[in-house]
């Protein structure tokens, strides 16, 4: 089945795949790329066909540029890269089972596995979020920059995170309307430290034209404001959203109704572990790095030989530490090859690096839903929302003694729906935490509940042909 | 906290020790019942939920199942929860002409021992579960078969038992026993110890290791079995099915290498299908492999075509505790006054639950039972009377 | 419900699909879901379990709440599925 004999398979082409691939490309290293996606480049490097010429976005986003180079480059060093294949289990052999974009599956056995499976988003569920109409602010952002399409020519964006208004930029760029932002943060609480001000000058710029951009526009910004309800008989008809105190607990008499058709939220990002906790893949639990990430060592290697990892599924920490990561797994896996790498590069590299993963703690902290914002969730809202269950049934299900991740899957089919728990896991997670606190019990770290193939669903029919 | 003292402390919190859990907490006992891991996280939580009669091995183990079976019935209401029985029947799909003589000879075996079963053709088969292809040659249907949530069941059981004063500890591993005079004394667990006069070793594929701290080698071997879970579908299949093959392999009780398991389905209240099996040998390998999930999702299309339209969203795998001869062990140590086993139910530790949790309720309270249990004994397996392990 | 696309399909870029029977205009090269949501299809299947209506959430492959029928196959992720001249898609109405 495997016909080409590859040296080395990397899943994902985001910004820290393809930046390996073209390295390993240029020392002469036989490489393939995989992504699940329609398009190459991951969530970051999106443009859409229609519109090729390169926008003012590419023009001032270097990182953008150097990220679309690089896809360029890529094909250019003959690297063979496949989209829409899903990678649905990785044996003990390192061996890849894959679905290619004909829905045909095969093997691919590499010396060296990359896994660059980056992020999702997190959500901080509310009444109403299941509706048509409500989007992800990648659901959104993808739409947009990918295919040239607006849900709807009006939109409203709530959540946290800086990702909010660079979604909102975007929309703008593209001639939509953003009705308003609504960050749940508190202003003071979002803005960096001196320091990291000053190594990270570049990215902070670019964001403060994201927000002249949008005040330009006159694009309400609301702090300290979360949406509460997405209401609507068959798809989204309105928002309500509501302020909130300090410690992110609604304030009463604060309500307001928007009309509104798209709804775009997002509350941070978790990294895709799946695929590498299949590989058997050591995980590690840290919320400063947004949550269970793959655990690697200076060179980025995992737990299991020959298989490394690199960006956002080493901790979430955005582009540039993608970039860096993609090309400190090339250096680790050419030396590993046997190829002669020098000394300095790599360690300039690896210095980089930790000032990026200061940044990235900074970034994460933007995300963190304070407990008090997640106890305030009504007890009626959906959180597995692959098999209906609610908050309450979750928070009584705790109580009762299933404190885990496992024991809740038992108990409310929490994470047996289509979606695996990649959606609901991260705030089931912090329930487990909350209630730990307040009963004082041990809070161990919470386990990721155990990934088995295929990683992702997989059609019968794919398997028989 | 761990109490210091218990009336009886079940080690293991699968179906097993859950259902013993409950049947003590009905007669009263102060139990305590310990699992090393979370509970119901080992076999229980990766099986079918099948509940088969056919496919017992005639004589004890089917009267054994038999009696369990009439305590599915009023299990839902008992126990106050939603275990998602179901008594629709079930199928045995004989696949090939070839295995029609040892089918035949299977029913009449069983309807000697009363159990109504009847052959249907291909066609009246297909009459019962329309999802049916034309790729098999006749079944054996059994009207008293039936399927349960074997998850819900276990909590379901846990649950009854606590709420009648057992108490429950996961996260608490034995690490040994103690004795005095040829009888129990205490559990020692990573918690502490707590004294007892009886200890049941409801280990499951584990019994063996707490068989060692009192030095009684027990034959359980785990044995891999995996299940493909698809999607939720439209509903399909009413009845549980197995293969002719599955039976063949299940009663054949030999160490064959055999990986081939024949087909098991079942179709689950929510709507996703559980297809089967594998029968493999690999120690305490949990993991699944995609050979064995095309195999297992190949030969159960070759029977439900409808299946083709699904998904397979997740594979998992459960260790079956084996034993040589493919009976439960049940009973009192000998040798050892106040240990007893119920392990070793390899896949029928579901279907067989209820009364193992009965019987051996009966015999920590009453001493004995009205089943006769000798054909479950764990001195079946010993040459001579003494199987002590040597030090 | 026109209006949704920046800028209009380039002709040699036009495909058709056929959604629950009707005709609808798609660009070559973009994703099922980006089609659908062109043409005004926001809400795209019934969740078996609530009986509610959802459509797209994630857009990015992970929730699987955007699932719809393509070419008789069911289940198919819309956010993932690129668009053919003469797809089918059948969507819960």
């Amino acid at each position: 089945m495997s016909k080409l004999a590859y040296e080395v398979a990397i899943v994902g082409s985001g910004l820290a795949g393809i930046a390996a691939a073209c390295k390993l490309a240029e020392y002469g290293v036989k490489v393939v790329v995989m992504d699940e996606n329609i398009h190459i480049g991951g969530q970051f490097l999106r443009r859409c066909p229609t519109t090729r010429k390169a926008s003012f976005t590419d023009v001032m986003d270097l990182m953008r540029k150097k990220g679309f180079k690089l896809i360029t480059l890529a094909k250019e060093k003959n690297v063979a890269i496949m989209n829409r294949t899903k990678v649905l289990a990785i044996s003990d052999q390192n061996e890849l089972l894959v679905e290619d974009n004909e829905k045909k599956i095969s093997t691919i056995r590499p010396q060296i596995i990359l896994l660059a499976t980056g992020a999702r988003e997190r959500f901080l569920p509310f009444k109403g979020w299941t509706l048509p109409g409500v989007f992800s602010t990648g659901a959104i952002q993808s739409l947009v920059k990918s295919f040239g399409v607006l849900p709807s020519r009006e939109i409203f964006v709530g959540g946290s995170g800086p990702f909010l208004f660079t979604v909102a930029w975007e929309l703008l760029q593209q001639r939509g309307r953003v009705m308003s932002i609504i960050e749940q943060k508190h202003l003071m609480d979002s803005l960096p430290p001196s320091g990291l001000l000053f190594f990270n000058a570049s990215r902070f710029l670019q964001s403060a034209c994201q927000i002249a951009r949008i005040v330009f526009a006159r694009v309400p910004v609301r702090y300290a404001t979360k949406i509460v309800e997405a209401r609507g008989r068959y798809r989204l008809e309105q928002v309500v959203t509501s302020k909130v105190d300090r410690l992110g607990r609604a304030v009463p008499g604060t309500e307001k109704i928007y009309s509104s058709e798209a709804l775009a939220v997002g509350h941070g990002f978790t990294p895709n572990i799946e695929l590498a906790q299949v590989a058997g893949c050591e995980i590690e639990s840290d919320t400063t790095k947004g949550g269970w990430v793959v655990r690697v060592d200076q060179t980025l290697e995992t737990s299991v030989e020959n298989v490394f990892a690199a960006g956002e599924i080493t901790g979430i920490g955005g582009a540039p530490k993608s970039l860096n990561e993609g090309n400190i797994a090339a250096l680790s896996i050419l030396r590993r090859l046997g190829k002669e790498v020098e000394k300095s590069v790599f360690s300039r590299h690896q210095k980089k690096r930790e000032r990026l993963l200061c940044f990235a703690r900074y970034f994460n902290s933007l995300h963190m839903s304070s407990d008090e914002i997640i106890k305030a969730i009504p007890d009626e809202t959906l959180i597995c929302r692959c098999e209906n269950v609610t908050i309450k049934e979750i928070n009584m299900a705790i109580q009762q003694g299933h404190n885990t991740l496992g024991a809740l899957r038992k108990a409310l089919r929490i994470g047996m729906g289509n979606c695996q728990g990649r959606i609901c896991t991260p705030i089931v997670r912090d329930l487990i935490h909350i209630h730990a606190k307040a009963t004082k019990e041990e809070d161990n770290e919470i386990l990721p509940a155990s990934t088995r193939i295929p990683v992702k669903p997989l059609a019968i029919k794919s398997l028989l042909d | 906290m761990l109490p210091h003292t218990a009336d009886t402390v079940i080690i293991g919190g699968g179906v097993i020790g859950a259902s013993i859990a409950y049947y003590l907490s009905k007669k009263k006992v102060r139990a305590v019942l310990l699992e090393q891991g979370e509970l119901v996280s080992g076999t229980s939580s990766a099986c079918g939920g099948l509940i088969f009669l056919q496919s017992k091995k005639t004589g004890a183990h089917l009267a054994l199942a038999l009696e369990s079976k009439k305590r599915f019935a009023g299990l839902n209401e008992e126990l106050g929860a939603e275990i998602e029985y179901r008594n629709e029947g079930g199928l045995i799909i004989v696949e090939k002409e070839e295995e029609l003589q040892s089918i035949d000879c299977h029913i009449a075996r069983e309807k000697k021992l009363g159990l109504e079963v009847s052959f249907l053709d291909r066609q009246e088969a297909r009459e019962l579960e329309p999802c049916l292809s034309e790729n098999f040659v006749a079944a054996v249907h059994c009207p008293l078969d039936g399927q349960v949530n074997p998850i819900y069941l276990s909590l379901a059981f846990l649950e009854a038992a606590k709420r009648s004063g057992v108490k429950v500890f996961p996260l608490t591993r034995v690490t040994d026993i103690g004795l005095g005079e040829g009888r129990v004394e205490s559990v020692i667990t990573c918690r502490g110890k707590i004294a007892t006069p009886i200890i049941i070793n409801a280990a499951g594929v584990n019994a063996p290791d707490v068989g060692k701290m009192v030095k009684t080698k027990i034959p359980i071997i785990p044995r891999r079995g995996q299940v493909v879970v698809t999607e939720t579908g439209p509903q399909l299949l009413k009845r549980g099915l197995i293969s002719a093959k599955y039976l063949e392999v299940k009663q054949a009780a030999g160490l064959g290498e055999a990986q081939e398991g024949g087909t098991s389905a079942e179709q689950t209240m929510s709507g996703n299908f559980l297809l089967g099996a594998t029968r493999e040998f690999v120690g305490f390998d949990k993991r699944t492999t995609w050979k064995a999930m095309k195999t297992i999702v190949y030969r159960a299309t070759q029977l439900i075509p409808g299946l083709k339209d699904l998904h397979i969203i997740r594979t998992f795998a459960g260790l079956r505790p084996y034993t040589p001869d493919g009976l439960p062990i049940l009973g009192k140590v000998t040798g050892i006054d106040g240990l007893i086993i119920a392990a070793g139910h390899e896949g029928d530790g579901i279907c067989l639950a209820p009364i193992t949790g009965e019987l051996i309720a009966d015999l920590v309270t009453e001493g004995r039972t009205d089943f006769e249990l000798g054909d479950f004994a764990l001195d079946r397996f010993e040459e001579k009377r003494d199987g002590r392990l040597e030090d | 419900m026109a209006g949704l696309r920046i800028s209009p399909i380039p002709k040699k870029d036009k495909v058709r699909l056929v959604v629950n029977g009707r005709e609808v205009v798609a660009c070559r090269g973009e994703s099922v879901l980006a089609a659908l949501i062109a043409s005004g299809y926001v809400k795209l299947r019934i969740a078996p379990g609530s009986g509610e209506g959802r459509g797209a959430f994630c857009g990015m492959g992970v929730c699987y709440d955007c699932l719809v029928t393509i070419n008789g196959r069911p289940n198919e992720r819309a956010c993932m599925a690129q668009v053919e001249d003469g797809m089918e898609i059948a969507i819960d109405e």
